[in-house]
């Protein structure tokens, strides 16, 4: 109580002195306008302790000089209206300079709370942003939380794939964890509203002791908050503090995603690399058989016409193999992310390498490619895009009729080069048009069901698309490749 | 005998299938399992052709090609089951003379070794004019002619084609042909082959849907047709 009084009783002080002073002047001589003196105590007492001192020091000083100096002395009458009017404009005065000095008092209280405020604020920022480990961090932000007055707990829930844990700032009950979770869950606070960088408590009971909820981004802070005791200045820190434990629960969120993120890419070249392994197993058999089976093929080795044929159509059967394996090493390595190797290439390139690979196949078929000569080059890995091209004439020769006609067309659409592979076979079932590129759903019975599913990883890892149409002539397999920029003169000759 | 074929394999199954195969076709074969042993019969037997597997136990097949090249003339054939471009032409540029992935055919495989002999025969007789089909280049005159009628290259496709020509039926790639005709400083731009290689054949009156001389080895590089 002592710190309350002190400040009066400082007033009262100053007013006897100043009295003294003001009588000792006048005694000696008569100088007017002495009364100013007070103002001086009071601007001081109201910059120093704010309005009450200053209104005791200006009523204080009204009434001494009244009494001591104002004639008739020692009395509080007062006769002259020349003295009335001196003694109105000393209070008018005296009250006026306390209340401006008083609200100097509180504006510079406010701007040093605000600086000590901002002060702390940016103590635990910075502690919390260059700590490595985000737990700590966290952990000692809670400490901060909890050393306001009005917040007596304050702990932080992380939420992983639905699992409430406590992450910093203590235990919590099994049943506080699952409020947290569903607080967390439905994004809905529990006795605490955050708006406008302001925390406001929300009771139903003021006799509720439960603690409060308040779902961030990435987990729920728990909040024990004293009701009583909280200031406006407590609350912004709280705001803040909570707003710093949200963007902390993000980094440690992001943290683990991204240890997660390279724990799968590593599994995938693990996958890989045993896929590409076990296809070297699986070749390398395969390799003899083929060698072995087309050595004694051959006329030389004096074996009779149906031997030499059945060793024939052994050896188609190994082909069949090599290429379903090939396939499946193919698509796994899609799957992981191939590194595309990609350039400029004329489409035409692309179609000429795949009728050259399948020369023998498409030898029983009409292959019609007719592309415009200013057919703009396309941005794309070679040996991928030329394996959709000679998976899809592929497929077109095993759906064609016997000298069936294949068609080979492109043209730039969108910024795009649409290209397309048509044959005269029969129509793809309506149902099937977007299964067929699923990988292992073939419509054939000796099909991988590899080919096309192979075509779509390929054309989407370019950022095109595929689809597949029944057109009057028959089906059609239209997809995209993107275009290279490349200069005019250059672009015409590929 | 039609010369002498160097087995480098360490299937057992794969050795004896080749040894059979390529007997037929009367050819002398002798097949080791490792690098260090095919070195050694390389100096020692003089093989015309090495078949080289790439996936070798110990010494790797990489590493083996670099060794062959100075013990022996003989043309090397990488025979892997390495499906990738990357593997190809880092074995051409090692020095290999062509590749075959496996698994392949004995036709396909005899085929190519006709090739790289006939090819090592042309260079050794030193003949001035390479034929493709009725394409002739003419190196001792620098002319290139297509049923007698003169085809005139500039001096950049004319050096391109030269390179072709006397590597023919061989895989030359990108980063070869930009070295012997632009130098050492032009590395890097496979644009510049293509275009090049558009423009000879349009002078030649060659389709590239369906080239007849300068064939594209794609992710590798090209190859005139032998």
């Amino acid at each position: 109580m002592r710190p309350r009084l002190a400040p009066y009783a400082v007033a009262i002080g100053g007013v006897i002195a100043i009295t003294a002073v003001i009588w000792l002047i006048s005694s000696k001589t008569s100088v007017p306008g002495l009364s100013a003196i007070y103002l001086l105590l009071i601007l001081w007492l109201g910059a120093r302790w704010g309005r009450g001192p200053a209104l005791v020091g200006s009523v204080g000083a009204f009434l001494s000089y009244d009494f001591f100096f104002v004639p008739p002395v020692n009395t509080f009458t007062v006769r002259d209206s020349a003295n009335v009017l001196e003694l109105i404009v000393l209070l008018a005065v005296a009250l006026v300079t306390s209340q401006l000095a008083a609200s100097l008092r509180r504006s510079r209280a406010t701007a040093e709370a605000l600086a000590r405020e901002s002060r702390a604020l940016y103590e635990v920022a910075t502690a919390a942003l260059r700590s490595a480990e985000v737990t700590a961090a966290l952990s000692m932000l809670c400490r901060r939380a909890t050393e306001l007055t009005s917040v007596s707990r304050f702990a932080l829930v992380a939420v992983d794939s639905g699992q409430p844990s406590a992450l910093a700032g203590g235990d919590l009950s099994p049943a506080e964890l699952k409020q947290a979770a569903w607080s967390h869950e439905n994004g809905r606070a529990i006795g605490i509203a955050v708006r406008d960088g302001m925390v406001s408590v929300v009771r139903k009971h003021p006799s509720d002791s439960a603690p409060a909820y308040l779902p961030l981004a990435s987990g729920v802070a728990v909040i024990g908050i004293d009701e009583d005791q909280v200031t406006p200045d407590e609350l912004r820190m709280l705001a803040a503090v909570v707003g710093l434990a949200d963007l902390l629960m993000d980094r440690r969120r992001a943290a683990l995603e991204s240890e997660r993120a390279r724990g799968l890419e590593s599994s995938d070249r693990l996958k890989t690399a045993i896929l590409s392994s076990l296809s070297h197993e699986l070749k390398s058999p395969i390799a003899s058989l083929r060698t072995g089976l087309t050595a004694l093929a051959a006329p030389q080795a004096g074996l009779k016409d149906d031997q030499r044929e059945l060793l024939v159509d052994l050896d188609r059967q190994a082909s069949r193999l090599d290429r379903m394996v090939g396939d499946l090493l193919a698509l796994s390595r899609l799957e992981a992310g191939l590194q595309l190797d990609r350039e400029a290439h004329g489409f035409s390139d692309l179609v000429a390498n795949a009728t050259r690979h399948l020369r023998i196949e498409l030898a029983s078929n009409r292959l019609v490619v007719e592309l415009p000569d200013d057919l703009p080059p396309v941005n794309v890995d070679e040996v991928q895009a030329g394996r959709v091209v000679a998976n899809l004439l592929e497929n077109a020769h095993e759906w064609a009729p016997p000298g069936g006609v294949i068609e080979v067309g492109a043209s730039p659409r969108d910024g795009m080069l649409e290209a397309w592979v048509e044959n005269d076979g029969p129509p793809i079932a309506t149902g099937d048009l977007d299964r067929i590129f699923d990988t292992f759903w073939t419509r054939r019975v000796r099909g991988s069901g590899l080919g096309l599913a192979i075509c779509k990883r390929v054309v989407e890892a370019h950022g095109g698309t595929i689809r597949a149409e029944n057109r009057r002539r028959g089906p059609r397999f239209t997809f995209t490749l993107p275009l290279a920029h490349v200069a005019a003169p250059r672009a015409q000759a590929l | 005998m039609s010369g002498r074929v160097l087995v480098v394999d360490d299937e057992v199954e794969m050795q004896r299938a080749l040894r059979t195969g390529l007997s037929y076709h009367d050819f002398e074969v002798r097949a080791v399992g490792s690098g260090e042993e095919a070195i050694s019969e390389a100096a020692t037997w003089r093989p015309d052709v090495i078949l080289l597997d790439l996936g070798l136990p110990g010494m790797d097949g990489f590493v083996t090609l670099k060794k062959l090249r100075p013990a022996t003339r003989a043309a090397v054939i990488v025979i892997s089951v390495m499906p990738d471009e990357k593997d190809k032409v880092r074995a051409l540029d090692a020095g290999a003379d062509d590749y075959l992935v496996k698994p392949f055919g004995t036709e396909e495989l005899v085929a190519r070794i006709r090739a790289v002999l006939r090819r090592q025969a042309d260079v050794t007789a030193g003949e001035p004019v390479i034929r493709s089909g009725d394409l002739e280049i003419d190196i001792g005159r620098r002319t290139v002619t297509i049923q007698g009628k003169l085809v005139r290259l500039t001096p950049t496709e004319y050096e391109l084609l030269r390179y072709l020509a006397l590597h023919a039926g061989k895989p030359v790639t990108h980063t070869t042909l930009l070295r012997q005709v632009w130098g050492d400083y032009a590395i890097g731009d496979k644009y510049n082959t293509r275009y090049v290689v558009a423009q000879i054949r349009k002078k030649l009156g060659d389709d590239p849907a369906n080239p007849r001389y300068i064939i594209n080895e794609p992710g590798v590089g090209y190859r005139l047709e032998g």
